[in-house]
């Protein structure tokens, strides 16, 4: 059975008349299994842009088949599953006809075959892939469900609105990992599916390297044997939630995906869980108290078919005592940072793509000063590409003249991947 | 006489889980290492709670029968065992049971932060943590037999010295336990005071002892714990108090015109009051509250002061810690307050102390806060 261990982070002492309170609460995942082992059938659907462009250069859409096919030797036996072709429509690949077959020997060899013979050509129209995606799943039995899916371009051929609708009517119904090939697709686009269907998002720069990255995808999935938990949020009558962000291993705010359970009680869906750890901070306005009290700002609990597996603390106590409540928990400080990296990259580079020079400069100093702070070396490594850093300290950066735009874009998409704070020992 | 036929008898096989020092069925926590034990706490009681031996001890039978009950002649109020629900001293809502509340996230209180004893339907009180300090360093041992015996002890904990909070505790039930085993004098009213106030000093001298044994198993800490102690013997139509440092014990007639101060405290207040000043002078000086006498290792001098006084109209015996009288010290105040106490439908002196306490909390709850009250009314029979 997995277990799961909560701990908190924070300082826990407010000054007199304070009101917000601030933890990171850590969530561990043991004895997770492997996908379909105890946590019911597991679903799988792998979604290949094949439109017109997959073929401009062919190595694209040679790669996505030989991705599909390792991605699929990856799927358990007994597991329920689907390719999809998509372009200006989403396709059956393979079974031939709407539907998910069970994992075999023999069905896994069938939809390698067909996978391999893919073809491209057509627009690309990611809402009807995910509306697609979503009607599969529906005939799909309780238990795990997760889809990848694969595109090199912008969304076309669509209604401006077919994406949100889709997305809309897929949210909760499965979790999507979202990757883009070469440089001509949109990150807000991916990143926008990928968050609203608790899955990742990354580019694959090149095609060679696009096989290795959905096996090691379909093995994440597949390790993932806890197949659905919520985070549940109790916060005292009076208070307001600020915010609950996940933090690490990145930064997703979840706080509109809160479910009011009960009136001082929320719910965020977490999706499914593997041996992990994920740390989320936690904001909350709580009523005042007068010094000497001990409260409590919100009871943060993980919750699997309805029962709480951890429970976290996140206390509230009052003194006079300023040696306490001037003193800002390091894992707080550490997020609260790398939360604002996220922002200022991403700020920043939505500000260079907008031709404004100016403001990109000082925003992406900013990230180079907060990266190098916090020791965010794959960050700092990333931005080294984009920028040249001339006061690290002081975040003087000027904009590189030449500047791989698959770079910019793996900047953007990894932008929200954060380091662990370093705990003492 | 010693008439504790219904006590507890110390049960040498239950020991203390954290520390192995014996304990009494019935303690909420352990004398030795102040630890809360859990089997007071399942069996204990939301409104009447000990964490004493006292004669509310009963409260750890779990087939306890609600309502009030007649122990050996004697009227204990117990709220209903069976259904007794932890609800929230703040807003009233149930406490969950990760021990905080459900509604407003109030940290439920300890045994030891919040206490009542009712050892007889005319004898109760209340030692409450306050709100500002993080310790209720406070401690009271509370006990009665038939309708016109009662012992009154509080302990106030010196709050700068680590610790005090068991110092207080062990001397205030060492103390209390004595006098209970006392036998009553007889005889004239002079004989009966005379021999009440011998008990008094012995009683403060085992209350030293205490505090001071809680120093040695400390192992001598340079700044050993220590306390006040203040205690009333009520027998019959006698008074006798004896006190060492600025806890203090009231007569509150329900004539305005008849209270009287029993106590004076050993403080430089009242070395200050001594040199002249007024009482607004003197309390607002910040030395007020500095103790000259107090039980301990470090005492220089633990020996106590005694009043005795002859009751002939009804009234209450009050004894408090500061934490209660900074913010009514003269009794025409205190007896106002539990006049207003039994207006507003508190019935029986646990109810009143609860009310004086919340008072004082309602003040800024500055200190730890104890409240123990005796009735007397020669006019009954």
């Amino acid at each position: 059975m997995a277990e799961f261990r909560a701990e908190v982070f924070q300082n826990e002492y407010l000054s007199d008349g304070a009101t917000d309170v601030h933890a990171v609460v850590s969530i561990t995942c043991t004895g997770a299994g492997s996908a379909g082992e105890r946590s019911g059938d597991v679903s799988e659907v792998i979604i290949i842009d094949t439109s017109g462009s997959m073929d401009m250069p062919s190595s694209k859409i040679a790669a996505a088949r030989r991705a599909a096919k390792v991605a699929l030797d990856e799927i358990v036996d007994g597991a329920w599953f689907a390719v999809l072709s998509g372009h200006t429509i989403a396709q059956m690949v393979y079974p031939e006809h709407p539907g998910l077959a069970k994992m075999s020997a023999v069905t896994r060899a069938e939809a390698k075959e067909a996978a391999g013979k893919v073809r491209s050509g057509g627009a690309t129209a990611i809402g009807a892939w995910i509306a697609a995606a979503t009607a599969l799943f529906e005939q799909a039995p309780a238990g795990q469900r997760h889809a990848i899916l694969l595109t090199d371009g912008k969304i076309e051929g669509e209604e401006p609105g077919a994406l949100d609708a889709a997305l809309a009517a897929a949210t909760g119904k499965f979790q999507c990992d979202c990757r883009g090939i070469g440089s001509d697709w949109v990150v807000d686009e991916l990143r926008t599916i990928s968050t609203a269907l608790l899955g990742t998002v990354d580019i694959v720069a090149k095609a060679e390297d696009l096989e290795a990255d959905f096996e090691q995808m379909m093995k994440t999935a597949m390790s993932r044997g806890v197949a659905d938990a919520r985070l549940r949020l109790w916060a005292p009558q009076g208070s307001t939630v600020q915010f609950v962000r996940q933090v690490a291993p990145q930064v997703d705010d979840v706080t509109p995906r809160a479910v009011q359970v009960s009136p001082l009680v929320v719910e965020f869906p977490t999706g499914a869980w593997s041996d992990e750890s994920r740390d989320y901070h936690v904001a909350v306005r709580v009523p005042v108290a007068p010094v000497g009290n001990e409260r409590l700002a919100a009871r943060v609990e993980l919750v699997v078919d309805d029962q709480v597996l951890a429970k976290a603390l996140v206390k509230a106590i009052w003194t006079g005592d300023a040696n306490l409540t001037t003193r800002i928990d390091p894992a707080v400080a550490h997020y609260t940072g790398q939360a604002q990296l996220a922002d200022v990259i991403q700020r920043g580079l939505a500000a260079k793509t907008a031709g404004d020079d100016r403001t990109a400069t000082v925003l992406l100093g900013e990230a180079a000063k907060l990266a190098h702070q916090s020791g965010n070396e794959d960050t700092t490594r990333l931005l080294n590409k984009v920028v040249d850093v001339v006061d690290v300290e002081a975040g003087t950066v000027r904009l590189k003249r030449e500047v791989e735009r698959s770079d910019e874009m793996a900047l953007d998409t990894r932008s929200t991947k954060t380091t662990r704070i370093k705990r003492e020992p | 006489m010693s008439n504790v036929s219904d006590r507890d008898v110390p049960d040498s096989d239950v020991l203390c889980p954290a520390c192995a020092a014996p304990i009494h069925v019935g303690d909420a926590f352990c004398e030795a290492c102040g630890s809360t034990l859990d089997a007071a706490r399942s069996s204990g009681d939301a409104t009447v709670e000990t964490p004493t031996l006292g004669a509310s001890g009963t409260t750890a039978q779990p087939a306890a029968q609600p309502g009030a009950q007649e122990l050996g002649g004697r009227t204990h109020l117990l709220a209903p065992s069976a259904a007794r629900v932890e609800v929230c001293h703040v807003c009233g809502a149930p406490i969950a049971d990760d021990g905080f509340c459900s509604q407003c996230g109030q940290r439920a209180r300890t045994r030891r932060e919040h206490w009542t004893e009712t050892p007889a339907a005319w004898v109760g009180g209340v030692c409450d943590k306050g709100i500002v300090h993080a310790r209720n360093e406070d401690a009271m041992a509370l006990d009665a037999a038939g309708d016109d015996f009662a012992v009154l002890v509080v302990c106030d904990g010196v709050t700068t010295a680590p610790d005090s909070d068991r110092a207080s505790l062990a001397a205030s039930k060492a103390a209390c336990a004595q006098l209970m085993a006392v036998a009553r004098p007889t005889g004239s009213f002079a004989a009966r005071l005379t021999a009440w106030q011998a008990a008094l000093g012995a009683a403060c001298a085992t209350a030293n002892a205490e505090a001071v044994a809680v120093a040695r198993s400390l192992g001598d800490p340079r700044e050993p714990p220590s306390c006040t102690f203040v205690a009333a013997v009520v027998d019959h139509d006698l008074v006798a108090a004896a006190w060492c440092g600025d806890s203090r014990a009231y007569w509150i007639a329900d004539d305005p015109a008849g209270s009287v101060e029993l106590s004076l405290d050993h403080s430089l207040g009242t070395e200050m009051l001594a040199a002249g000043f007024t009482r607004e002078q003197a309390e607002a000086d910040p030395t007020f509250h500095t103790i000259t006498r107090w039980l301990g290792a470090d005492s220089i001098d633990p020996t106590p002061e005694f009043r005795t006084m002859a009751v002939d109209a009804p009234g209450w015996v009050l004894v408090v810690s500061d934490g209660m009288w900074n913010y009514a010290s003269p009794a025409d105040d205190l007896r106002r307050l539990i006049e207003e106490a039994a207006a507003d439908g508190a019935t029986g002196p646990t109810q009143i102390a609860e009310s004086l306490a919340a008072f004082a909390n309602g003040c800024g709850g500055h200190d730890n806060i104890t409240v123990a009250l005796a009735r007397r009314d020669p006019q009954l029979p």
